[in-house]
């Protein structure tokens, strides 16, 4: 911020602006208090009464809703399948995202159109995307089984959807499919400010591309891939929306998460108390996981690497 | 292709110098490979875009046989279909009813805003500014069911205004901070010489630094309104009664109908992402410089 000279400025410019300042900021923060604050204040408050959505003064429950939370199982079920999601989900984009900006990286012709390919899906409403993806894993005639049935691996073939054993997993290719391309974008980007001269060096001293990878470009592009962790680890608790697309956290709850399981309960079991708990639950694992990683990566900026 | 060029350009270079030549010629290879991988890539990212365009314009009958096997046939039948009968027409309408206002309300609410929290010291500047990103940090659906009764009790619920204003509320966090960091790349310079020059705090803010924000401005918005085309949660959740769908919602709710839908529910789908994919294209460098610097920026 560059405030630090303002301290000089006369009194009767410090004061407009702070008169024009607070003026500026009061349509963010009437919208910041009634649709974040309040709501957020009501969660807080649904998680100790036991509200059926009708009830003006529902009765006062205390630790109720969290002791029921944190023993059920389905909750923890729920819970697993999402460390299960924030593993493969970040694991995956960001690994495939750092070898294909690789790849790009010194390709000159076309570079331009493989980017768009490659970023089409993260910009594609979910809703579409879920209803394609559904088409592919459909259990007569998906383009998936097609596939298999193809190469000759048709006793593979399977509704992808519809079996607990792999819808979970299903759903992910899905959602890394879709989000890869941000991860191919950011690195590529971050790519453009390695100082070359560093890897070729390396090269010249026998060291492979797997070590160059390694020590030379991942060191240096340290804050963005930190940024990128954080971005897909946050997004990991609270994937949400195409899970509830594709398969609606089933089948046999097999896909529930902690965001569908909160939903199902709220908006289809009319347990709105229990489903706000649940869904407190998830900000509480996830917003010390963006501080921390926000931290670390202020740290690695500060250190002067890049960006 | 351009591997290969380049390739041939640095053996004749270096002719006579055989260890050079080969270093060449695998450097060729190299690179074909490199594009053969990343095509194969490409190829399996657009997939699934092919299939809905494959599939919208086939012929009913053909859907019905081979729904998924590419480019089988040609109608016009389902767009015609999903147009008419699967009320696409007026979802495509309710679409632009809902972001063009939310995505105008974000840009006008964030541009002020980051210009305060970047520029304008007053006090409780710092606090407010934290409670804004707080809203970057906690999921949507954390509180999205006590915002559901608070839209029913204040008689926002089920209304036009009420969709767009949550709208533009999960758009502002990110606006705020995006533009904020705008205008704090601008130099001092300028505000201090419109000083000297009698301008007033607001004129500099709107005549002086605002222009120089063009660019932030102009990826917000692309950034935003996709945001808000893609959005199916909020127009399904506070939207019930389906008279102002749009088409996300739109879609969600046609799903339920199944196979036999398939090729309407294709050309709805197409319909629902053809804006994106030509927004996208030509407007594909405010696209990724929004998010690489809206993400970078942090």
């Amino acid at each position: 911020m560059s405030v630090a000279n303002r301290s000089s400025a006369p009194a009767v410019t410090r004061r407009a602006q702070a008169r024009l300042g607070i003026v500026l900021v009061i349509p963010v923060m009437i919208m910041v208090v009634v649709f974040f604050l309040i709501p957020m204040g009501n969660a807080l408050y649904y998680s100790v009464v036991d509200f059926d959505g009708l009830n003006p003064n529902p009765p006062f429950v205390g630790a109720e809703n969290f002791i029921r939370m944190f023993t059920d199982p389905r909750m923890w079920h729920a819970l697993s399948n999402n460390f299960i999601w924030i593993v493969v989900g970040t694991a995956a984009p960001m690994i495939i995202g750092i070898l294909v900006a690789m790849l790009l990286w010194s390709v000159q012709r076309g570079s331009v159109t493989y980017r768009l390919a490659f970023f089409l899906p993260y910009v594609l409403p979910g809703v579409a995307i879920g209803i394609v993806w559904g088409w592919i894993y459909d259990p007569v005639n998906g383009l998936l089984n097609e596939v298999l049935r193809a190469v000759g691996l048709g006793d593979l073939a399977k509704g992808w959807l519809g079996d607990p054993a792999t819808a979970l997993y299903a759903v992910l290719v899905t959602a890394i499919w879709a989000g890869t391309g941000f991860a191919i974008v950011i690195f590529l980007s971050a790519l453009r400010n390695v100082d070359i001269d560093l890897v070729d060096a390396a090269r010249i001293d026998g060291a492979n591309s797997g070590e160059r990878l390694w020590f030379i470009v991942l060191p240096q592009i340290m804050p963005v891939f930190l940024m990128v962790l954080t971005l897909t680890l946050v997004g990991g608790f609270s994937v949400f929306d195409i899970i509830f697309i594709m398969t609606g956290g089933g089948p046999a709850e097999a896909t529930n998460v902690l965001g569908t399981y909160s939903y199902t309960n709220a908006f289809q079991l009319n347990n709105i108390s229990y489903g706000t708990t649940l869904a407190l639950l998830i900000t509480v694992l996830s917003v010390p996981v963006a501080i921390l990683l926000n931290r670390l990566q202020r740290r690695h900026s500060l250190q002067g690497t890049s960006v | 292709m351009t591997g290969l060029t380049e390739g041939a350009i640095r053996l004749t270079e270096h002719e006579g110098r055989p260890q050079r030549r080969t270093a060449g010629r695998s450097k060729a290879a190299g690179q074909v490979a490199r594009h053969v991988v990343l095509i194969a890539m490409a190829i399996f990212t657009l997939v699934p875009v092919m299939l809905v365009i494959s599939t919208t314009f086939k012929t009913p009958e053909d859907v019905r046989i081979n729904p998924f096997g590419l480019f089988t046939s040609f109608s016009f039948q389902n767009i015609i279909d999903a147009w008419t009968v699967g009320r696409f027409s007026d979802y495509l309408f309710n679409s632009i009813l809902l972001s063009v206002p939310s995505t105008l309300l974000v840009i006008a609410i964030s541009t002020m805003a980051g210009y305060a929290f970047a520029r304008l010291p007053f006090p409780g500047r710092t606090f407010l500014f934290y409670l804004v990103v707080l809203g970057l940090l906690v999921p949507f659906f954390t509180f999205m069911i006590p915002l559901y009764f608070q839209l029913r009790s204040i008689g926002l619920l089920d209304t036009l205004p009420g969709a767009i204003l949550v709208l533009t509320s999960t758009g502002i966090s990110f606006g705020t901070f995006f533009m904020r960091a705008f205008f704090a790349e601008l130099p001092v310079e300028f505000e201090q010489s419109a000083r000297v020059d009698g301008a007033s705090e607001w004129q500099i803010f709107a005549r002086v630094m605002l222009p120089l924000v063009g660019s932030g401005i102009g990826a917000l918005t692309v950034f935003t309104f996709l945001a808000n085309w893609n959005n199916f949660l909020v127009p399904l959740l506070y939207l019930p009664s389906g008279e102002f769908r749009p088409l996300t919602a739109g879609l969600y709710m046609f799903t339920g109908g199944r196979t036999l839908d398939v090729g309407p529910l294709a050309a709805g789908t197409l319909i629902t992402i053809l804006p994106v994919i030509v927004l996208f294209i030509v407007l594909q460098r405010q696209v990724t410089q929004g998010f690489i610097s809206g993400a970078v920026k942090g």
